[in-house]
């Protein structure tokens, strides 16, 4: 049993495109304790989401080993990534995050029926998430109903659903004013504490580290403490 | 299920459309196929449904009873002939005949020697003629004047046919068709053309001897001349000039809504695919299995082919009882049956092209965006 959330060691990642490569992220290590939120600051193209995307088994590295809470998942296939997503880490997405045509209860509760179908609990899980993040009288509505800072705070309630051990927040108060930013990233981190689950919160916003406990700092793809 | 059914909901017309546009080819689909078989039952019923299994034409007549004459000579040599077990002329006429209430139609009468070689096989309502004078009309032309007890003149001449039984699909050129002893068909050849000679049989109904099937009693009769041309009941029936036009022009027809079904139901799944293809994205990226994005799928193609199919029954269930311009249709179970399942296979087929598309999902693109834009 480790005691960290994240341990990403000696990660390089690589995109090869036709004549070209592009050293996305080069011998990162980061460590991420159990309950610990970091900020992952650093300049548009410099890795960050590619960071995200591999401690969250949606990319491969090139090399260097990934292991999220007990597992070791840098050799997975795509079948078993599916699986560890699907239990083991949240995510709030720089775009996308709601699925159009489910109204923000039924977008938490997809997770549970395309993934572990738990029924009853999962249900009752939804509508306190709903609660806790301020959305139980908006919880029939569709994602176009819905303003900015509800649609993100479905996407945080999305993110939960599963129990995660680890959530990446890529950019989550990018599209939002600065109040409504601050209020979104208050919410993060008390879900976050009051579960003692661990988070990344990529940003370009130096005020957002506020509400974090630790900041890291990356320059193309290079980590800095 | 859960998704499959949640997007239905949410987009109610989107896939209404296509359900009725599926249901409207189903009908059109179904009702063809019983207007093929109405068409063809009214053009040759009266053949396929005689009681003669192998029927004797010359060559001359090219498959139609009307164009055949046999003369004496050959319909002895028939007789003669050692795997021939019985033997009978059927002679055919076609009158203005007057219906009680003065309506004129041409009609065909069919005259037999003996019941089971050339009369209907069976009857749905009363006798067989006992009597001259007497006659076994078709149900499908009941309606107009040939009910039973109807009686029917045939003009000019005046001879009269009571009708005293009635039989089901035996219509001959998709007309009122009587069948009625040989007598009574000479007599009423007679009696618009009292001039005339006797009128020689138009084919010859034969039945094979004892141990000698069908097959082989045709293969024998063709052989004693050049001139004579034996064909099975089912071969009299398929091979009479325009059944087969018939089958082949429907087929095509059948051929093409068996393309357009697939292809309005394969395109229309590829495009909501692409549509959604963020959705489906940030779904598998957040592990939902791409199996159960395909389940997903295929429960929507497996619910509007079976809702259009029963829409399209719905339509075709009344109108099938109808008739159309003197054919009667009959609701085709056995084309019902065939076309659910082959509609079936052919839809959720047609789906799994879309099926490819989110097997080939990249989680990836879920943290550019890059499927929405
Ligand atoms: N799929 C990809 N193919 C090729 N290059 C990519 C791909 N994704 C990201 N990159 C490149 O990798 C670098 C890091 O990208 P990214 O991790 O998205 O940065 P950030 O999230 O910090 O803006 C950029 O130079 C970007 O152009
Ligand atoms: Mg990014």
């Amino acid at each position: 049993m480790t005691n960290s959330a994240l341990h990403m060691s000696n990660v390089r990642k690589v995109y090869r495109m036709a004549d070209t490569e592009v050293v996305a992220l080069d011998h990162a290590e980061l460590t991420v304790a159990s309950d610990e939120i970091v900020a992952l600051v650093g300049p548009s193209g410099s890795g960050k989401t590619t960071l995200c995307s591999i401690a969250g088994g949606i990319l491969s590295t090139t090399e260097g080993s990934v292991t999220v809470g007990d597992e070791e998942i840098t050799a997975y296939s795509d079948k078993q990534l599916t699986v560890f997503r699907q239990n083991q880490v949240g995510f709030v997405f720089q775009s996308v995050n709601l699925v159009p045509f489910l109204t923000a209860r039924e977008n938490l509760l997809v997770v549970d029926e395309l993934g572990r179908r738990e029924g009853k609990p999962a249900r009752q899980r939804a509508d306190r998430l709903l609660e806790e993040l301020g959305l139980t009288d908006r919880s029939k509505n569709l994602p176009s109903q819905l303003s900015g800072g509800q649609k993100q705070r479905v996407a945080i309630g999305r993110a939960l659903m599963n129990e995660p051990k680890l959530v990446l927040f890529d950019e989550p108060t990018s599209a939002l004013d600065t109040e409504l930013g601050s209020q979104v990233m208050e919410l993060i981190r008390s879900e976050m504490k009051s579960r003692g689950t661990a988070a990344i919160v990529v940003t370009h916003d130096e005020r957002i580290t506020a509400y974090c406990d630790r900041t890291v700092h990356i320059i193309d793809g290079v980590l800095a403490a | 299920m859960f998704l499959a059914l949640k997007e239905m909901a949410r987009a109610k017309t989107r896939f209404g459309l296509l359900i009725a546009a599926v249901g409207m080819l189903v009908f059109l689909i179904l009702f063809q196929q019983s207007l093929q078989n109405g068409l063809l039952t009214s053009f040759v019923g009266a053949i396929r449904n005689q009681s003669a299994p192998v029927l004797v034409y010359t060559v001359d007549g090219q498959r139609v009873i009307q164009g055949s004459v046999i003369p004496a000579g050959l319909e002895q040599q028939v007789g003669a002939n050692t795997d021939v077990g019985r033997i009978g002329r059927i002679g055919l006429g076609t009158f203005t005949a007057e219906t009680g209430d003065g309506e004129r139609f041409d009609t065909t009468v069919l005259g037999y020697q003996t019941p089971d070689l050339g009369a209907p096989t069976e009857l749905i309502a009363g006798r067989f003629p006992s009597a001259p004078g007497e006659a076994i009309g078709s149900d499908a032309d009941a309606s107009q004047g040939f009910g039973l007890d109807a009686v029917v003149t045939i003009q000019p001449g005046g001879y009269e046919l009571v009708i005293v039984g009635l039989a089901r699909d035996v219509q001959l050129n998709a007309g009122p068709t009587l069948f009625a002893n040989y007598d009574d068909y000479v007599d009423a050849v007679r009696s618009v053309n009292p001039d005339a000679l006797d009128p020689l049989p138009n084919i010859l109904a034969v039945a094979p001897a004892e141990g000698v099937a069908d097959t082989e009693l045709v293969d024998s009769i063709n052989a004693i001349s050049q001139d004579l041309d034996a064909l099975t009941r089912t071969e009299a029936a398929d091979q009479t000039p325009g059944v087969s036009q018939v089958r082949q022009s429907f087929q095509v027809i059948f051929l093409l809504y068996g393309l357009v079904i697939p292809c309005v139901t394969g395109l229309f799944f590829l495009i909501i695919t692409f549509q959604k293809s963020g959705a489906l994205t940030l779904l598998h990226a957040i592990g939902a299995p791409v199996r159960r994005l395909v389940t997903s799928l295929l429960i929507q193609a497996v619910i509007i082919i079976a809702a259009g199919f029963l829409i399209g029954l719905a339509v075709y269930a009344p109108v099938s009882q109808r008739r159309l311009g003197g054919i009667p249709l009959r609701f085709e179970t056995n084309a019902v049956i065939f076309w659910a399942i082959l509609l079936m296979i052919l839809g959720t087929g047609s789906s799994l092209i879309s099926a490819k598309r989110v097997l080939a999902i990249d989680p990836i693109e879920a943290t550019t965006g890059g499927a929405n834009q």
